[in-house]
């Protein structure tokens, strides 16, 4: 059972982690502030969620990369320092694993179809949800899992 | 006018389709890939099969602030009717699935509500007799 409380820690921790960017968020503090041993905070954290922290934490980061890929001018390098990756390999892994491909290829494709407010019922007719995007070019898979 | 089909908001429609079927029970009827996203949906085998749930992706940041406002408040975005609620209860508990309230008397029904794993919470409710 997961108590009010309980839910309500919960959802603080993945704001945290979300939040957290370029800095590292302790695991060990966020099980504590939940009343949980890091084993078991893991563990709830992950069946309520669907993710762990650690996988929320990353995919908050490889999100905040999609936004500079795409708002800025900064290097792939920078990118992947500024958001703490341990190196550009681990960072162009990473980002190749859950976009389904490299950083500087996203952002040569996805300048031309940007992620924007959708319309889910839009799905039900099988058209592509954005009138301007050219899903032929878009980036397969660019913003799975959001 | 007829109500076919409802949706419930997901983070994850791999994931979603994942619990909605081989945890919660139903049976997927729809799945059309649509750019990068599915118009993804399931009914129950339990019936009517021809009521629909859609797996909407959340991908808009309105609905992701939605979704996420009422699950930390413990609201429920949709709820689905069981013949055995604390059968039901047991059954989930047993795949891991955490509950943010057991089995309750509430009224004309017995509830409790589950934490779906796509950002949702659910409740089952059984009518009572």
């Amino acid at each position: 059972m997961l108590d009010r409380d309980g839910l309500e820690a919960l959802c603080r921790a993945r704001a945290r982690l979300r939040a957290a960017g370029d800095e590292r968020v302790r695991i060990r503090r966020l099980a504590a502030e939940s009343g949980l041993s890091p084993h078991h905070f893991i563990r709830r954290f992950k069946a309520v969620f669907g993710d762990t922290p650690h996988q929320v934490a990353v995919r908050a980061r490889l999100e905040r990369a999609k936004e500079l890929l795409l708002d800025s001018e900064e290097s792939v390098t920078g990118i992947s320092l500024r958001l703490g990756f341990a190196s550009l390999g681990t960072f162009s892994a990473r980002f190749a694993r859950e976009v389904g491909m490299s950083p500087s290829r996203f952002r040569r494709l996805a300048v031309r179809s940007r992620p924007e407010a959708m319309s889910c019922l839009g799905l039900m007719t099988g058209e592509p949800l954005r009138p301007e995007s050219n899903f032929e070019e878009a980036p397969a898979r660019a913003i799975r899992g959001h | 006018m007829r109500i076919k089909l409802t949706s419930i908001f997901v983070e994850d429609q791999a994931r979603a389709l994942a619990f909605y079927t081989d945890v919660l029970g139903f049976v997927k009827r729809q799945d059309i890939p649509v750019g990068q996203y599915r118009w993804l949906s399931v009914v129950s085998p339990e019936g009517p099969q021809d009521l629909e749930l859609s797996l909407e992706p959340n991908a808009n940041p309105a609905a992701r602030t939605y979704q996420e406002a009422l699950f930390k408040q413990g609201i429920p975005l949709t709820a689905f009717e069981v013949d055995d609620l604390d059968g039901e209860y047991r059954r989930l508990r047993g795949r891991g699935v955490v509950f943010t309230r057991e089995p309750t008397d509430t009224g004309p029904v017995r509830i409790a509500i589950l934490a779906d794993t796509c950002g949702n919470l659910v409740q089952l409710y059984q009518k009572r007799r």
